[in-house]
């Protein structure tokens, strides 16, 4: 069984803009159930051409809640992705850490995360 | 009822002229609502995501509804972007490119949004000639407001937009309306707090500061848009309740308007003459990024 998986924006979506929550939340998905089994993910950013906050805030802002920092600096990677689009990942990802920096945040999100 | 409509340009004052419609008609049901245009001298077209805004909901409460008298230049232009489509004229081509058409969007329609954009601007060629940077930041500019008004209107009939180029000032302006809650109760009902209408648009425009609770963060996307607007020397304006915001050359004022809009509207204008290079702003390793 492989221990990485790789993660195509533009298959999930089935477009380069990835502009929506809710299709970030598929993105979302895929990544924390396969981290919650313990693989590497690779997310790729091949061919993607717009990007906005509120769909990077549902794919990855949303694991802060779940995963600690340091877990998904480990398991988390990105490729592929336009020098802009990494600057505005990293806000998304700050803002994120931010958000969950509320203990009771961090509870209820992860409260949902485990269903 | 028969109101008479004054000239609608894209600045407080349009914005007063739409709110005192509202005012006017909020209450009406089931009539006829004639909107008298013969002192519209002028409509800028992107205003007419507001105006469609309100006209909807008045035939959600069953009105039908007249517009009378419309001047050949102001017909001429909401025959060009589809406005006037939907109140009984037809459709004119748009020779020189100037309009992104009038459109009314479900909250489901993010998809849809998207592809409007690209079809209506992006790819169209008698568009402006801007930089591959400012188009691209264009794009994501209206992308986020779209998706505000979706995660945070609570809007059931709908969410509106319209652009209109100026080229020989070298300005793009796009407008989205919805017809939800408003960022007054929004924020009020989120912190618990009794913040006027421009004071709580203020709130929400400002560094870190969200009204979400649930397990998806947010509280960037207004951020992002009021960097970008700052940087491109554009203006950004925000109407909601009865708040007036106006970001225009890196200076934000606000004001009170005498009535309130049933939603929020947001407009961009976008200087395309801009050279910057958006894409070289950032110098995030990819491996320095969580």
């Amino acid at each position: 069984m492989s221990k990485t998986l790789t993660i195509s924006l533009l298959e999930i979506v089935g477009s380069p803009l990835c502009v929506a929550s809710e299709d970030g939340q598929k993105v979302h998905d895929r990544i924390s159930g396969a981290m919650r089994e313990g693989k590497m993910v690779v997310v790729s950013f091949l061919n993607v051409t717009s990007l906005t906050s509120a769909f990077l805030n549902a794919a990855i802002g949303q694991l802060y809640g779940e995963f600690s920092a340091d877990e998904i600096r480990e398991k988390l990677r990105v490729h592929d992705i336009q020098p802009d689009d990494r600057g505005l990942l990293k806000r998304v990802v700050e803002t994120a850490k931010e958000y969950f920096k509320d203990p009771e945040r961090f509870k209820r999100a992860k409260r949902v995360a485990m269903g | 009822m028969k109101i008479s409509l004054p000239e609608v340009r894209h600045d407080q004052a349009g914005f007063e002229a739409l709110v005192q419609l509202f005012a006017r008609t909020q209450d009406c049901l089931l009539g006829k609502i004639e909107i008298d245009m013969v002192k519209t001298s002028w409509f800028d077209g992107d205003m007419c995501a507001a105006f469609g805004a309100l006209l909807y909901r008045l035939g959600s409460n069953l009105n039908n509804v007249v517009l009378s008298n419309i001047q050949t230049p102001v017909e001429r232009i909401l025959s060009k972007n589809g406005f006037l489509s939907n109140y009984g004229r037809v459709r004119i081509p748009d020779t020189w490119g100037t309009t992104i058409p009038y459109q009314r969007f479900d909250v489901k329609d993010d998809r849809f949004f998207a592809s409007y954009i690209e079809q209506e601007f992006v790819q169209r060629p008698e568009m402006p000639k801007m930089s591959k940077g400012l188009i691209k930041k264009f794009r994501e500019s209206v992308f986020e407001i779209f998706s505000n008004s979706v995660l945070h209107s609570r809007t059931e009939l709908g969410i509106f937009s319209c652009g209109q180029y100026f080229p020989k000032r070298h300005r793009l302006d796009f407008a989205v309306a919805d017809l939800g809650i408003g960022m007054k109760r929004n924020v009020n009902e989120s912190l618990g707090l009794n913040l006027t209408a421009p004071a709580a648009i203020e709130w929400a425009t400002s560094a870190r500061n969200t009204t979400k609770t649930g397990s998806i963060p947010g509280g960037l996307g207004l951020k992002l848009l009021r960097e970008f607007i700052t940087l491109n020397k554009g203006r950004l304006q925000i109407v909601s309740d009865n708040g007036y915001w106006c970001l225009d050359q890196g200076n934000a004022v606000t004001a009170a308007l005498p009535f309130e809009f049933p939603g929020t509207i947001v407009g961009v204008e976008i200087n395309t003459a801009d050279k910057r290079s958006y894409a070289l702003s950032s110098e995030v390793d990819e491996t320095d990024i969580f």
